[in-house]
């Protein structure tokens, strides 16, 4: 056994890798939700997939009166990523001490570049809407309207992990301010819409810039007004660098006006 | 005695495995460096996997991209940039963390194996 000590403090780097090689991924088919959404108005196909989760780490449920806000993120990925890939990659990015659920956004969206002709134009459901995710960043707090107030007091977030009794964490809201992925849907078209450097080697060429297509737009504002006409409350349309300094979403942002103009055409209204 | 003993050869071939890897991970992101800052272009192929250089428009159309980039000034003595990096228990990829600078948060990078070797596949947005 001393050994054993001995090695540990010898490599303490190794002993890290062991721990984190402990983790385990089951496969449950039945996610925590009532049934797949049924939708007032489809202005989109929706893939539904089932998903590897990692059981070992807590998430939080929310009454979905809580949102308000859809945003909007890229990969950074190759565009040809699937739903299932981010998933895979979101687990394993996780650590022993900070296990990751499942795939962090709740909509993936697959289009292709302009001038490309892959992948096929594709909308995949991520971790159910009801489950809070895991996309604006953990120390993103922002502030609450009377309704997320309310449904706050009334320990309506509850968190723990599968088969446990989910408790409710005061953590999420700190100086009457609520933590961003509380009341957020987070939606990322696969790929790299940011330019290149040397933090981000798949990035956009100066030479040949990549932007969202109409196309992709319109798969945006699609989504967008779909959601709305099922949860009324979401108005806004934001983007991952307005809660944390990232590059996120890259060139997308600019073109939130648009897509807000092209969900108006499917009878919707955003902020 | 006996348990403890293959439990210590055990442990041993691991910490080697991992030092190897350790090794090969830390020369990948040398020569990486060596790109994307001093435009050491001949690397790219040693770095980047195949199928990264193609979503990006094949090794030409990249290497122009690297040198269209400011070129830095290499100095006397390297900087680590590689952080951490851990092996994925799902499809056998690894992440790096990697951070140039205080200001910035770490990059994620995601390695997988080519022919035998470590190779960048190109990196993955923040977030959680």
């Amino acid at each position: 056994m001393k050994y054993l000590i001995l090695l540990a403090l010898a490599f303490p780097k190794f002993v890290h890798a062991d721990l984190i090689a402990e983790e385990n991924f089951e496969y449950i088919y039945e996610l925590p939700r009532s049934e797949t959404p049924e939708w007032p108005e489809e202005l989109i196909d929706i893939k539904y997939v089932d998903y590897k989760r990692n059981t070992h780490a807590s998430f939080c449920t929310r009454p979905t009166e809580m949102i308000d806000t859809i945003v909007l993120h890229h990969s950074e990925t190759s565009s040809t990523t699937t739903a299932l890939q981010i998933n895979n990659y979101h687990l394993a990015r996780g650590t022993a001490n900070d296990p990751w659920y499942m795939i962090a956004y709740t909509y993936v969206i697959n289009s292709p570049y302009a001038g490309g002709s892959i992948p096929k134009p594709l909308l995949t459901e991520g971790r159910p809407i009801e489950i809070v995710g895991a996309h604006a960043g953990s120390n993103a707090f922002i502030p609450m309207d009377e309704v997320q107030k309310k449904l706050w007091e009334e320990k309506k977030v509850l968190c723990g992990k599968e088969n446990q009794v989910p408790t409710f964490d005061p953590s999420g809201v700190k100086n009457g301010k609520i933590k961003a992925n509380f009341t957020t849907v987070g939606v990322v078209v696969n790929g790299n819409y940011a330019p290149y450097s040397k933090h981000n080697p798949g990035g956009y060429s100066k030479r040949s810039p990549r932007y969202p297509t109409d196309d992709t737009q319109d798969m945006i504002a699609r989504l967008s007004c779909q959601l709305q006409k099922k949860y009324p409350r979401i108005k806004n349309i934001k983007w991952h660098n307005f809660y944390n300094a990232t590059t996120c979403p890259g060139s997308i942002k600019s073109y939130i006006g648009k897509i807000k103009t092209i969900a108006k055409g499917y009878g919707c209204e955003f902020n | 005695m006996r348990v403890q003993l293959i439990l210590l050869i055990g442990l041993l071939l691991n910490s080697t495995v991992w030092a190897n890897n350790e090794k090969e991970m830390q020369t990948l992101f040398e020569k990486y460096d060596a790109i994307v800052k001093y435009h050491e272009v001949e690397f790219v192929e040693e770095v980047f996997s195949q199928k990264f250089l193609k979503e990006n428009g094949g090794k030409e159309e990249f290497v122009t991209k690297v040198l269209d980039s400011p070129k830095e000034k290499k100095p006397k003595k390297l900087k680590r940039i590689l952080q951490s990096w851990k092996k994925g228990k799902v499809g056998k990829i690894i992440f790096a963390k990697v951070k140039d600078d205080e200001k910035s948060d770490p990059s994620q990078f995601v390695i997988v194996e080519e022919n035998g070797k470590l190779k960048i596949d190109g990196t993955i947005s923040d977030g959680h």
